[in-house]
């Protein structure tokens, strides 16, 4: 019995192929975001947490405006002033301070040009920041001993990557108007925009940029056992007193984490409302399908019940076709899905973020829940036309042209 | 709607009360009365068959179309007697109700008022799992527009009163009376790529699917040209003459009343008396 209708639904379904692909794409689009979510969720996460421990844990960072509001400080473009940074080196605990700024400058090699990233910041902080805090030694090369050298340190992506042929230590390249020495080759950080940046001295960055003294932002090295929290709040203190840059963050590890966290939870509830409505949306289109398909065969209708088809018989030829829309949105959904971040991991993967692509948090379990719900949003999109239509009397249906 | 006093034609079943010209017939006692001489000459001929209950009985059946602010009266009150093994015609003039009056015999339809029932058992208001039963196993239906479901193949169309009587199929029997009827390299295709009489032939090889003891035809051969027509009215006359089973076509074609049992006569919702003589009037030829 059961078999004679799923074959007789089938076949009813596939008569009106394009209609039913339709409306199997209306599921298919919402799961897809589900799962998309899901499986990525978990390893953005964990990319996210090993970059901020890459960073260093003894670290205090600096930079303009409010901490809630992270993107208005970097269009504001204020900069505080260098001196006003050193001073905090006068804090107990505190063991350097590193200024550090950034931008977009044009570097030439062997003929071809590239605008990159160029950080500046003093090589006697920025050494020990690389070695220490976060772990990374020169590939090649050796660090510039002198602040007012030429001289030019490249993220390892940089140097392998970014030219057609890879940049050596020793090997001179152009950056903006001056010729610099490359002095070493990092090892690989981890993180995508320190591995594709340049690093020069703070002097040869204000001499490029014409800028006089100033930095966007600054790293505070601790000592060891200092209570960080405890320190970046005397630092709130002690910046506060200065003018340049009315409105400032200073951020601990913990504090960046907690941050990130709560804007990615939030990002995540953005996105399954969306995946939420837009299945809502699909069960509104299968619903919408099945009334206009129950319209058009209501002749057909009519024939089965006058060949002896009972209602409950036309009602559940009909629910097993909505049940089966759904259904095979669902899975086709979850297909996608996995596909679609496999691909993103993949590609986060060649770009340097290893393990975006996970099944962590969405298990077969899961899938089984996403397809009961699918299956189930058939059924209900299908019952209310379903029922119009087993009800009918015969010829009723069969006068409908 | 109700009439106080009835007297019922005991072969056509019509309601004669007050008619002039009726006819009179004794019979083992008891007198019997008559709407014409054509269901006199049924009556005299075996007079015992037709003191039972017949097959289908229709007792003041009225059938009202509500659409809105019009209420048409299709069926007015039809009593009508249907005998298990008669091959009966209903003829009329288009919109007479001469369809809608095969609805009610066949279950397709519920009266707006009166009774159906059949062999004795009111089945009017039956439950509508009771009515699909019923339809199922007792009726076979052949429209005039063969109605077999466009996605399914000419096989699948003659199994399908099996799938919702039995729950399954016997593909391979239905396979040898497609053979019989010549049909056997047609089975897997899909009605548009069959002809009308091809289709109209599995139409009927779908209304004997479960084997049932009525078949009803409205205008089977309406849609076809006259020798595929008469292919398909030896089909279904032959079921009546050789497997005995009740045979009920509504029709515009003489030819077909001619060789009828029994001519049942619609005109404006009411059936006529003296239905015999009323074949040539409203048939093909003279609507």
């Amino acid at each position: 019995m059961f078999k004679s209708f799923l074959l007789l639904t089938l076949k009813s379904i596939r008569y009106r192929s394009l209609r039913s692909w339709l409306t199997i794409l209306g599921i298919v689009i919402g799961i897809m975001l589900v799962v998309i979510i899901f499986s990525l969720s978990s390893g953005l996460e964990r990319a996210i947490s090993g970059l901020l421990q890459s960073f260093g844990s003894d670290l205090i960072y600096i930079f303009p405006g409010k901490e809630t509001n992270p993107v208005m400080s970097l269009v504001g473009g204020q900069k505080f002033k260098v001196d006003d940074l050193f001073a905090l080196e006068k804090i107990p605990g505190v063991k350097y301070v590193m200024p550090a700024d950034v931008a977009t400058l044009t570097v030439e090699f062997k003929g071809e040009k590239k605008s990159v990233m160029v950080h500046g910041a003093p090589w006697s902080g920025m050494r020990p920041i690389f070695e220490e805090s976060q772990g990374v030694k020169l590939e090649s090369g050796s660090w510039p001993l002198s602040e007012d050298t030429n001289e030019i340190v490249l993220g390892n992506l940089s140097a392998h990557k970014n030219f057609k042929s890879v940049v050596r230590a020793g090997d001179e390249v152009t950056v903006g108007s001056k010729r610099m020495r490359v002095a070493g080759v990092l090892g690989l950080i981890g993180a995508q925009d320190d591995d594709n940046s340049f690093y020069i001295s703070l002097n040869n960055f204000w001499m490029l940029t014409g800028s006089d003294r100033v930095a966007v932002t600054a790293i505070v090295k601790a000592n060891p056992d200092v209570n960080l929290d405890l320190l970046a709040r005397q630092i709130q203190f002690e910046l506060g007193k200065q003018q340049a840059v009315p409105d400032f963050s200073v951020l601990t590890p913990a504090k960046t984490s907690q941050l990130i966290g709560s804007v990615i939870s939030l990002v995540e509830l953005f996105l399954i409302v969306i995946a939420l409505i837009s299945l809502v949306v699909g069960a509104v289109g299968i619903m919408n399908t099945m009334y206009t398909s129950v319209l058009e065969r209501t002749k057909q209708i009519g024939i089965m019940k006058a060949i002896g088809a009972s209602s409950e018989n036309v009602l559940s030829l009909f629910l097993m076709e909505s049940g089966i829309i759904g259904l095979t949105g669902g899975l086709m959904g979850i297909l996608g899905g996995i596909l679609i971040s496999f691909l993103i991991g993949l590609g986060a993967g060649k770009l340097g973020t290893q393990g975006l692509f996970s099944f962590a948090s969405l298990d077969f379990y899961g899938f089984a829940v996403i397809l009961f719900v699918t299956f189930m949003t058939g059924i209900f999109a299908g019952l209310l036309p379903a029922r119009q239509a087993a009800k009918m009397e015969p010829a009723e249906a069969l006068r409908y042209e | 709607m109700e009439k106080t006093e009835q007297l019922l034609d005991p072969v056509c079943g019509m309601d004669i009360y007050g008619l002039p010209d009726v006819r009179h017939v004794t019979h083992a006692g008891k007198s019997y009365t008559f709407c014409g001489d054509g269901c006199e000459h049924r009556f005299k001929q075996t007079p015992d068959r037709f003191l039972g209950e017949p097959l289908i009985r229709l007792e003041n059946v009225w059938k009202v179309f509500d659409m809105g602010d019009t209420k048409t009266e299709v069926l007015r009150g039809i009593n009508l007697r249907i005998w298990e093994g008669d091959f009966t015609t209903v003829i009329g003039a288009s919109g007479s109700g001469k369809s809608t009056l095969l609805n009610m015999i066949g279950l397709l339809d519920r009266p707006t008022s009166g009774k159906v029932f059949f062999r004795g058992k009111d089945v009017s208001d039956a439950a509508d799992v009771d009515r699909a039963t019923l339809r199922s196993s007792a009726f076979g239906f052949v429209f005039q527009q063969y109605n077999l479901i466009p996605w399914l193949s000419a096989l699948e169309n003659a199994t399908l009163p099996l799938i919702f009587a039995k729950g399954d199929t016997d593909g391979v029997k239905m396979l040898k009376k497609f053979e019989e009827i010549g049909l056997k390299d047609r089975v897997a295709h899909r009605p548009t790529q069959l002809s009308g009489g091809e289709q109209q032939r599995t139409a009927i090889l779908r209304a004997l699917a479960n084997n049932p003891g009525v078949i009803l035809g409205d205008e089977p051969t309406g849609n076809l040209d006259s020798k595929t027509g008469n292919k398909i009215l030896e089909m279904l006359i032959g079921l009546n003459r050789d497997e005995k089973k009740t045979l009920i076509i509504v029709t515009h074609d003489a030819d077909i009343a001619e060789k009828a049992d029994e001519i049942v006569t619609v005109r404006d919702g009411e059936m006529l008396r003296d239905h015999h003589i009323h074949k040539r009037t409203y048939t093909e030829f003279n609507v």
